[in-house]
Parts: structure tokens; C-alpha cells; sequence
């Protein structure tokens, strides 16, 4: 589970001045515990969408039953609950809302190089119904919502296939 | 056999940026005790059931800790399970317990939540698995965080509605406020509504000060059928009685974009509501209801649940919040405990601290600064990510 062994952080006692039940336990030792995890994660059946993006083509999905077209797509339309089918998108689209973050989670190697404030955006796409969220690379204080953007590549190499693209202003 | 539950007893511990001397075990010892005290029981001989209720398997290191908790307490060999739902998870556990009773499947069941969510991990570890709590393909990886998707919704509120910043900053500095009439609370402050928007951008327009907590804590409610109450309980007799008289629950996307274009409000708290009200025979909540904890994990959160819980007209909940109509003197008094800003927010605890303060406000034993005259009907509004499960339960005392 570990691959370190634990260790002493420090030993203190609760206060002394309070007379509650636990009086006998007042010793409170902490430890360090490490655990590190490596998956070997399968993106499964929304994986064409991520290896396109290498090949700088933007893939949405659309259903064939109620036409909806999902961007991120769905592999299974959630409403017909039937296949759904790639369709390539032009990447262009529209500014809906977006904020920016002054901390990052630091979530992969990508994310942690952000500059704070980044801008997380939700975009909707020419031919999608939904909202696509990403970065925005572009400065806050100049963004208005509407604003025409396009989904821009990067050759990598980078932590997450998803960093392959982000938003610019078109 | 169905029986409408009761809420025999309650219990917590207070809540803490840390806890530095108790893991989940302790802090559950903790409220279990102070349940017990409240109940006037000796022990938990006679409850018939148990139910864990806490979210994070990471912040434990420990999976399978509702089994850990459930051997704690010497609550072997009787059934016992764990609820979770994200945020919600207390609201769902209490929902679930509910259902138990309701069934005839038992008549009584110990509800217990508990989280370490403080400083027991760096906040660089505590970020990293709060961010696996939103979709990790799309949102996680491209460095997503509630804060920011929350942030974003708030301005597409702000655009449709003109809802502005100082109006969600009423709803931080209340919050904070009341927390200093409850004695439990984590971080009660005395702050103005200048001091919100002056505090640090996190994600815009959400300032530090709109932004609830991190907590560490424990809280436990006994539900039963009345007669079990009546049997088992000794401080039952000696109070008015609190039913569970309603409970909702309703469901949206994981990722807010799949919600175009409806993207300022929540659609899973409208239904749960409308579900909520059916059950308990209320036609006109703003009226009829006389108490309510809402989720405010953030101050905005406050103001688009006032609308979806139906008190007020979609887009009108900035004026209604900025004119003190959910003030401890307002129509409809909310969040009296301090709310998961001021009381603080262990996520597995947080619907069970809700219901706690509706028990006590309807048992009339809040304090005296926070407590709602007379009030007779109380709601919780509980909810995970951004609402993608959220859950409404109802509580009324019949004398």
C-alpha cells in the first residue's frame, strides 16, 4: 500500500485544562502516510474523440434517433438509449459562460503549469446542443459572452490526451 | 406496518478545521455520546439498525469504514449499511433510513455521519481528490474544480437575471452570523457585506468569503416509529414530537454544459422539492414551511436555491435574499445554524447537522438568538457536485 514507511510527524497533548472523559487519552501521536496510485485507465469507448485530437479534428457524437449531438460526446445516446455516431465538428463555436480560477488543483503535469488566473469556458459548438468545457487562453477582463472562439491544438507532449486542444479567440 | 418516522434523538460533536485528536472512529464515540446524553438512553441495546453515512474513502485511507464505524459502536450483529451521495450524502442516508422505517423493515435505525475533510491531508492531496468528484475525463483532467463550475454557473445566473455580487455576499456575512448563536459552529464571523467582496478572487465572481469550508465532524440522528420512540426513548415523552413527513430526491447530469441551455438553476432541486412537498401536504412552502437549512456551499448557492426550492420566481432570488427575506427576522428564516459556511461542512455529517438544527428549532431548544419563534415546520435542502443528486426532506412537529 505504501511505499514508504510511515513516519513520526509529532506527539502532543490535548489540552489539559479540560476536564472531559478522555483524560487518560491525552497522548495524540501523528503520523506521515504516502500512498501513491498508478492506473492504467481505459478512456474506452469515447477514446476516437482523444486520438482525433492528435490529428487536430474535433469529434462530437450525434444520435440518429432524437438527433441530439453530444460535445463531449456520448458514446450512448442517454435519451434513445441507442448508439450514437461520430460526427467531426469545425471546433468553432461561442463563448456561454466561463470563470477564472485563481488556484489550480494541480490535478496532472498540465494543469499544474497553469498560470493563475486561467480561465475555465464553457463553449457551445457550431452543430453541438451542449456545452464543451475547457481552458480559454485569453484574458479575463476581455472575454464577453458570445464571443466567437475555436478549439486550437498543441503537438504535446502532454499528461492527458485532453490537453491536446484548448479554446483561443477565433 | 408503515409507520412515519420520528427523529427520536440527535447528536454531534462540534465542528473544526481539525480535530488533531480524534480519527472518524473518535469523532463518532463523540456524538454518539452526546446522542445518548440527549436521548436519555444508557445504550443502544434496543436500536434495532445502523446506517454510515460519509463520503470519502481517500480522506480515510480506509475503505469499508462504514463496517469500521459499525464495530465502534457495538452495533454487532445487528444489519447495518452505508449511504453515499456526494455532498448529499447525509440528506440521502436520512432519506434511506427513512425508507427502512417506513417499510416496516425496522423501527429503529442510527443514523451516523462522519468526515475527516480538515488538515488531515496537504491541500494540495485534499484538492486532487475533490477534483475526482467532478467527471474525470472531461472536467478533472483539464483542471476543472467546483469552485470553478459553480463560478461559472453564478455568471450565467448573473447574465439571465441580473443577479449581482453584493446580493450573494448578504447570504456569506448572514451565514457567518448566525453561526455565532450556535455553539457548534466552526468559524462564526462578524463580517459586513464590503468585507465578502473585498475578500481574495478564487474563482470569479466567487471571493474566498463566498466559499464554505472544510470541516472535521461528527453528527448522529435516531429515527424510529413513534411507538418504538415512546418505548425506548426516555426524553421522547418530554418533547413535542418531530415526524419525517416528507423526503425528495431528484437527479441531473454530472457535467453542467450537458444541461444547455438551462445552466442557472438546479433542476434536480425542483423536482426533489415538488417530490418533498407532495409527501409532507404542502401547497405553499414560503408559508408553510417556518425553517430551512439550505446547501450553501457557496453564498450563491443560497440564492438559486431559494427560487428552485419554489419560495421565489426564477431570477428573483437576489433581491428577495439582499432584502432579508431568509434573515433570522425575514419571512423565512434560513440557515439559523450558520450553514456550511458558519457551521462548517464534514461532508458525511452535513444533511445529518442540517436535520439536527430542524429537530432542535422545532423542539425549541435552539438558542434563544437563533431560535424561530414557534416554528412548527422545517426543510433541508441538501446536494452533490452541482447538484447532480440533490435531496429535500421535511420535518414537522405535531403536539
Amino acid at each position: 500500500m505504501s511505499d514508504k514507511v510511515s513516519s513520526l510527524i509529532d506527539i502532543t497533548e490535548r489540552d489539559e485544562s479540560v476536564d472531559d472523559m478522555w483524560g487518560g487519552f491525552r497522548q495524540i501521536e501523528r503520523i506521515r502516510l504516502e500512498l501513491s496510485q498508478r492506473y492504467y485507465y481505459s478512456l474506452g469507448r469515447q477514446s476516437r474523440f482523444f486520438i482525433e485530437l492528435a490529428n487536430q479534428r474535433f469529434f462530437a457524437s450525434a444520435c440518429d434517433g432524437c438527433e441530439k449531438v453530444y460535445a463531449p460526446p456520448r458514446p450512448l445516446c442517454p435519451a434513445c438509449l441507442r448508439p450514437c455516431d461520430w460526427r467531426e465538428l469545425s471546433g468553432e463555436g461561442s463563448l456561454e459562460t466561463w470563470s477564472a480560477l485563481y488556484f489550480s488543483p494541480g490535478t496532472n503535469a498540465d494543469v499544474a503549469a497553469l498560470e493563475p488566473p486561467y480561465v475555465l469556458a464553457y463553449a457551445l459548438l457550431d452543430g453541438a446542443d451542449t456545452l464543451f468545457p475547457h481552458l480559454l487562453r485569453a484574458e479575463a477582463a476581455s472575454l464577453q459572452r458570445g464571443m466567437r472562439l475555436r478549439v486550437a491544438y498543441n503537438e504535446g507532449p502532454v499528461s492527458h490526451p485532453i490537453h491536446l486542444m484548448y479554446f483561443a479567440p477565433a | 406496518m408503515s409507520s412515519l418516522p420520528v427523529i427520536a434523538a440527535v447528536g454531534c460533536t462540534k465542528i473544526a478545521s481539525e480535530h488533531r485528536d480524534c480519527n472518524a472512529r473518535d469523532l463518532l464515540a463523540d456524538a454518539l455520546l452526546d446522542m445518548l446524553a440527549d436521548a436519555g438512553m444508557a445504550g443502544l441495546d434496543a436500536v434495532e439498525h445502523g446506517l454510515a453515512s460519509y463520503e470519502s474513502d481517500h480522506f480515510n485511507m480506509q475503505m469499508t469504514m462504514g463496517a469500521i464505524l459499525h464495530d465502534s459502536i457495538g452495533m454487532m450483529p445487528k444489519p447495518g449499511l452505508r449511504v453515499e451521495g456526494g455532498g448529499a450524502t447525509g440528506a440521502l442516508a436520512l432519506r434511506t433510513a427513512w425508507a427502512h422505517i417506513q417499510s416496516g423493515l425496522c423501527d429503529s435505525i442510527l443514523v451516523y455521519g462522519v468526515e475527516k475533510n480538515g488538515r488531515g491531508l496537504s491541500s494540495r492531496t485534499a484538492n486532487q481528490l475533490f477534483a475526482l468528484s467532478a467527471d474525470v475525463d472531461w472536467e478533472t483532467a483539464i483542471g476543472g474544480t467546483y469552485t470553478g463550475f459553480y463560478a461559472a454557473m453564478m455568471r450565467a445566473h448573473m447574465a439571465k437575471y441580473g443577479t449581482r455580487e453584493e446580493q450573494f455576499a448578504h447570504v456569506a456575512a448572514r451565514n457567518r452570523g448566525n453561526a455565532a448563536f450556535n455553539p457548534i459552529a466552526q468559524r462564526p464571523m462578524d463580517i459586513s457585506i464590503d468585507d465578502v467582496l473585498r475578500s481574495c478572487p478564487v474563482a470569479e465572481p466567487y471571493k474566498l468569503l463566498d466559499c464554505s469550508l472544510l470541516s472535521d465532524g461528527a453528527a448522529c440522528i435516531l429515527l424510529a416509529s413513534e411507538a418504538w420512540a415512546r418505548a425506548h426513548v426516555p426524553a421522547y415523552q418530554s418533547r413535542p414530537a418531530v415526524y419525517f413527513t416528507g423526503t425528495g430526491c431528484g437527479t441531473d447530469t454530472m457535467r453542467l454544459g450537458d444541461r444547455y441551455p438551462h445552466i442557472t438553476n438546479f433542476r434536480a432541486k425542483q423536482q426533489a422539492a415538488q417530490a418533498a412537498y407532495a409527501m409532507a401536504g404542502i401547497r405553499d412552502p414560503l408559508r408553510e414551511l417556518d425553517v430551512a437549512e439550505v446547501y450553501d456551499s457557496y453564498s450563491g448557492v443560497e440564492i438559486q436555491a431559494v427560487e428552485d426550492l419554489g419560495w421565489v420566481a426564477q431570477g428573483a432570488g437576489g433581491q428577495a435574499v439582499a432584502a432579508g427575506a431568509f434573515d433570522l427576522d425575514g419571512a423565512l428564516p434560513v440557515n439559523p445554524s450558520g450553514g456550511l459556511l458558519g457551521r462548517g461542512a464534514p461532508v458525511g455529517a452535513t444533511g445529518i447537522l442540517q436535520a439536527l438544527e430542524i429537530a432542535q428549532q422545532l423542539w425549541g431548544v435552539a438558542d434563544a438568538r437563533r431560535q424561530v419563534n414557534n416554528a412548527k415546520r422545517g426543510l433541508t435542502d441538501t446536494h452533490a457536485g452541482i447538484a447532480s443528486i440533490s435531496v429535500v426532506n421535511i420535518f414537522e412537529r405535531r403536539d
